[in-house]
């Protein structure tokens, strides 16, 4: 009787690549995985920002405190994208495993991996586009971001919990030397080194492992460095990539919404403007006399959820003033209401420290507020989301 | 299984179950079949037309060009993929947005080309460098004498 000694089977696509391995892999999900996890943490921070409970209202010190988490959350979500595509280049010989479904449990991995790759490749991509204004699909971009992220971040730690022992070895294991990952499961290929004993596998001819590592890098810390700008002032001039371009934005602010979006130019520039003040005993201010009052100057950053922050000076009154003169206080919830007809950000709510601390700005960067910026009077507060910092200002209740 | 995996995989199935039973209940049905089928659309487009143009590339440059120079190629190839994953979307949405939101205004395509000559700069230079200690590594037996 002879003996044969088994060979690897021949199936297409064959994948030869030495590059792959679960050494490879492994290192490079461990950042994918860091990188989920602060995106799904500061995540979570930018809602409590629009959706906070009243117990624990938005600190409003440090002032740059939601300006840095969503700085974070937006800059690690963009470098995420080619991160995990070069993870998932390093599994894509995992898909042509034969045969597809082994069992029961191996058919209930395989969709994990189907919802994990499928739900972190579209909130990632999605979020992306959402930084540029392009939304080509019909959903509530908000609620789908939130509650898939939860599928995300679910689905990473089924993931890990399956992929353990791998994880373990791939990063126990040298990357030169770790088992080459082919579309055969090293258990079942008999040219897997680890099968033949501690023999390292083929050297690449061309890059190493640790050199397409170094590569994925490299264009990761690219990505990194053209667009942090919008968020780090000083890495402004390497913006090549940076959606936003501060400086270019009337009084060197960008704007999210228009005042020409938002239809309220004629309300906004009426010299018949008043704004109104509800409380135990109301009021009503003309431009003139908020002008009057406006004598306190704050420098506050402005922090927009796409991302983009920018520092800037402002002048107006105390918020805090406006609501102990209506017969409030320092413990009051401020209901302030937009020009707006409608929209999302009509109308916002200032509760807890903010009340001390938010100003009624009717100046920027030393000049009247721009009509984009919330002519003639809008609210900016120390840590709160840009579009919760309400413009154009017609009305102020102490509830 | 041990029970950090066993910990783990219940997290996570409890996480994936709150997030798939609030998209079912907040997002409108007709949304949420859009939503399906972009889930299913993402992962053909990555693993039907992405990838395989991926394996191509580099199946292409294993061919083409000689195995002293190809890591260099392949790094620069890297890269500047990775790249352009962050600078397609930026080139094809520019100047889309009223100009006082200051969103996408800068000539992207130029700053895309500006990057990929940096990348090929280094990528060519580190190749240089390359060949150039390559050749003082095996100098000729008479200078290596005088060296020594």
């Amino acid at each position: 009787m002879s003996v044969t000694k088994p060979t690897r089977p021949n199936r297409w696509p064959r994948f030869t690549s030495p590059l792959r391995s679960t050494a490879v892999t492994a290192r490079l999900g461990r950042v994918l995985g860091i990188c989920f996890a602060i995106c799904f943490v500061t995540g979570l921070l930018s809602h409590y920002q629009y959706h906070p409970w009243s117990w624990l209202p938005e600190p409003v010190s440090p002032v740059w405190l939601y300006r840095v988490t969503q700085g974070v959350h937006v800059a690690t979500g963009t470098a995420t994208i080619p991160l995990l595509l070069v993870k998932l280049w390093s599994v894509y010989p995992n898909l042509f495993r034969w045969p597809p479904v082994r069992s029961t449990k191996h058919a209930v991995e395989r969709f994990s991996v189907f919802v994990l790759v499928a739900s972190s490749l579209l909130q990632l991509f999605t979020g992306f586009l959402n930084t540029l204004a392009w939304y080509p699909w019909s959903w509530n971009f908000v609620p789908v971001h939130r509650f898939l992220a939860y599928v995300v971040i679910g689905s990473v730690l089924l993931h890990i919990a399956i992929k353990l022992p791998d994880i373990k070895y791939g990063l126990s294991v040298k990357v030169a030397d770790g088992d080459v990952l082919t579309e055969i499961p090293w258990s079942e290929n008999p040219d897997a080194h680890s099968n033949a004993g501690p023999v390292p596998p083929p050297r690449p001819a061309g890059i190493s492992r640790r050199g397409l590592l170094i590569a994925g890098g490299a264009g990761i810390g690219t990505v990194i460095i053209t667009t942090i700008g919008q968020t780090v002032t000083p890495l402004e001039p390497l913006g090549l990539l940076a959606n936003r371009d501060a400086r270019k934005g009337p009084q060197g602010v960008p704007v999210n919404k228009t005042a020409e979006a938002a239809d309220v130019i004629r309300a906004a520039m009426s010299p018949h403007w008043q704004l109104h003040v509800v409380g135990p005993t109301p009021y009503v201010l003309s431009l003139s006399e908020v002008l009057a009052l406006a004598g306190h100057e704050k420098h506050l950053p402005i922090t927009c959820v796409e991302g983009w922050s920018v520092g800037a000076q402002w002048r107006g009154v105390t918020l805090l003033d406006v609501v102990t003169r209506a017969g409030g206080d320092s413990n009051s919830r401020v209901r302030l209401t937009s020009l707006e007809q409608g929209g999302a950000y009509r109308t916002s709510y200032v509760e807890g420290p903010q009340v001390s601390h938010a100003l009624l700005a009717t100046h920027l960067n030393g000049e009247r507020l721009d009509i984009d910026h919330g002519y003639p009077l809008r609210l900016i507060s120390p840590n709160r989301a840009g579009v919760l910092n309400t413009k154009w200002l017609s009305r102020i209740e102490v509830l | 299984m041990s029970r950090t995996r066993y910990a783990l995989g219940s997290a996570g199935i409890a996480l994936i179950a709150f997030g798939a039973f609030r998209l079912v209940t907040q997002v409108p049905f007709g949304d949420l079949i859009i939503l399906v089928g972009w889930l299913i659309g993402i992962v053909i487009v990555h693993d039907g037309v992405l990838s395989p143009a991926v394996a191509a590339g580099g199946w292409l440059v294993t061919r083409a060009v000689a195995p002293r120079a190809r890591r260099y190629a392949q790094g620069a190839l890297i890269v500047g993929a990775l790249v352009a994953v962050i600078a397609i979307p930026l080139i094809l949405r520019r100047g889309s947005q009223p100009p006082s939101k200051a969103l996408l205004l800068s000539n992207y395509g130029a700053n895309f080309t500006v990057l990929l000559a940096v990348i090929a700069a280094m990528s060519l230079a580190a190749y240089a460098v390359h060949v150039a200690s390559e050749r003082r590594r095996v100098p000729p037996p008479t200078e290596r004498n005088n060296a020594e």
